[in-house]
């Protein structure tokens, strides 16, 4: 994973798992083509960087007692089903790339979000400090 | 990265918080920054975790045909929104989980969503479904 790529770039996360269950073979086929066009479009262009969906199945922890459950969704249209890195420099147009989301006509739904370039989380430079020391 | 992660497998842990930190002193502060940074370079190290990053609370929700609603953030503080996230290289859910486990911020609160990351799009999966659906009934 290069991170220095998504270094200050945004994360789009497609909230909704749900969306699609009514469609037609016919629309699932079209929204399910035009939405890997998409991420190859952008992929091409060098505006995303990584995508991936996300199964359905999912467990979650939380709490001091690091409590595991099933399923981390209030609901399935709540859930996330996938992400996209994208490498680009404005909120403006991270959300321009957004709003082609083959799945919104469908009610799916977008996050857009910055990545933040240095959180205790993930701090840049141990990330890339650590890539080094791996090769 | 580049478009063949498509097809790796793998775990994210997606990392559900409010704003906690505002809550804490310095000392609670650097002591969490400790750990979270053992943590990670912890899993970086052992290739377990393939990267991760933490995301901003501002932000927009786009929704509706051509994306005609977007609702602009900042998030309010109390709100819980994914916080970050982290990518896990390995082969299980149950080494994914019990890595989860072992986060630092589970101690503040931070829900750790652990989810496979799969190599068909959930619609493709459902056409199949469909396609199978309608050879049952033929």
């Amino acid at each position: 994973m290069n991170t220095s790529k998504t270094q200050n770039g945004f994360m789009l996360l497609f909230v909704g798992m749900d969306w699609h269950k009514g469609l037609s073979p016919e629309q699932t086929q079209k929204v399910s083509e035009d939405w890997m066009a998409w991420f190859k479009g952008l992929m091409e262009k060098g505006k995303a960087v990584a995508g991936h969906p996300l199964g359905f199945e999912g467990k979650s922890v939380s709490g001091k007692n690091r409590t595991v459950t099933d399923g981390p969704f209030a609901e399935a249209k709540e859930a996330i089903g996938g992400y996209f890195m994208l490498d680009v420099a404005t909120m403006d147009e991270a959300v321009e790339i957004a709003r082609q989301c083959p799945g919104l006509p469908f009610g799916a739904k977008v996050e857009v979000r910055p990545v933040l370039p240095n959180c205790p989380l993930a701090p840049e430079n141990k990330v890339e400090e650590a890539l080094a020391g791996a090769k | 990265m580049n478009a063949l992660e498509m097809s790796n497998d793998g775990y994210l842990l997606l990392f559900h918080t409010n704003e906690w930190w505002k809550d804490l002193g310095r000392e609670d502060l650097e002591k969490y920054d400790a750990q979270s940074n053992e943590w990670i370079e912890q899993l970086l190290k052992s290739g377990k975790a393939a990267g991760g990053q933490g995301l901003g609370r501002n932000g927009a929700i786009i929704s509706g045909k051509n994306g005609r609603n977007i609702i602009d953030g900042p998030f309010a503080e109390s709100k819980e929104v994914v916080g970050g996230y982290l990518l896990l290289n390995v082969e299980t859910f149950e080494e994914a989980v019990a890595i989860a486990k072992t986060a630092p911020n589970l101690a503040w609160g931070t829900k750790v969503e652990v989810r496979p990351l799969i190599n068909v799009c959930p619609a493709k999966a459902r056409l199949e479904e469909l396609k199978r659906e309608e050879l049952a009934t033929a």
